[in-house]
């Protein structure tokens, strides 16, 4: 389970009805998430997409300020990753992080035997008679 | 096959950060590293997030704290930002300050 993997889980389904249903934002089919950064200031919004180095693209955001006391709508905003303390995820995604996981376990074995069956002599006969 | 990968990985790069094309010519909000906070017409960036700005305000703040907005602002220009400092950028079309959200859900 790497931290990045989690993300990009969260990034790509959608909401799960659940624990957030009390949530306002709720009508919109992406997870909601909350970033805080490291200067304390905290992001409430739904996760479009992240990349490797965790920047982050968050619609209908809720920026709060460090000590609380002032909140602004902003409708999209992109956060530079080297900059977050950490983020809140919901509960579903790690479930979501397990299916997908195990889908891709029963789809490799598959891929690689198909491979090696049609790859491998190939590889090894056709020098052989290049030489010979 | 490197180039192209290059290229591909650049592609997606771009597309999976935000895509600050369709802030071109508009007003954007950035914030940095230390609290300062600007606004001003997006001119130009490139992939490190380095940013060009025009017409730009700086948000003074607090002198005793940092990251402490106040009221006075204070014009810049023209303005390039760097691309390590820059911590948020958003439009400023839709920026709008609410009351708590949150305390009805508590």
């Amino acid at each position: 389970m790497l931290p990045l993997t989690l993300l990009r889980t969260a990034q790509n389904h959608p909401m799960v009805s659940g624990s957030h249903s009390s949530d306002a934002s709720l009508n919109s089919a992406l997870i909601s998430k909350l970033v805080e950064l490291k200067n304390g200031e905290t992001f409430n919004g739904h996760l479009v997409s992240c990349d490797n180095w965790m920047n982050i693209h968050l619609r209908e955001v809720i920026c709060t300020s460090r000590d609380g006391d002032k909140f602004v709508r902003i409708n999209e905003c992109y956060i530079r990753g080297s900059t977050i303390k950490y983020l809140r995820i919901p509960d579903e995604v790690i479930d979501l992080v397990k299916e997908e996981h195990n889908r891709k376990e029963s789809k490799r074995p598959q891929v690689k035997e198909r491979k090696f069956n049609k790859a491998m002599p190939n590889k090894f006969s056709a020098p052989k008679k290049k030489k010979m | 096959m490197n180039a192209g990968d290059a290229k591909n990985a650049e592609k997606k790069k771009k597309e999976s950060v935000f895509d600050l094309s369709k802030y071109l010519d508009k007003q954007v909000r950035v914030k940095f590293q230390g609290g300062r906070e600007a606004t001003g017409v997006l001119k130009g960036f490139d992939q490190l997030l380095n940013l060009v700005l025009d017409n730009t305000t700086e948000f003074l703040r607090d002198p005793d704290d940092p990251y402490k907005l106040t009221e006075d602002t204070r014009p810049l220009g023209l303005v390039v930002c760097r691309g390590p400092a820059v911590v948020v950028v958003c439009p400023v079309d839709g920026m709008e300050q609410i009351p708590n959200p949150f305390i009805q859900h508590e």
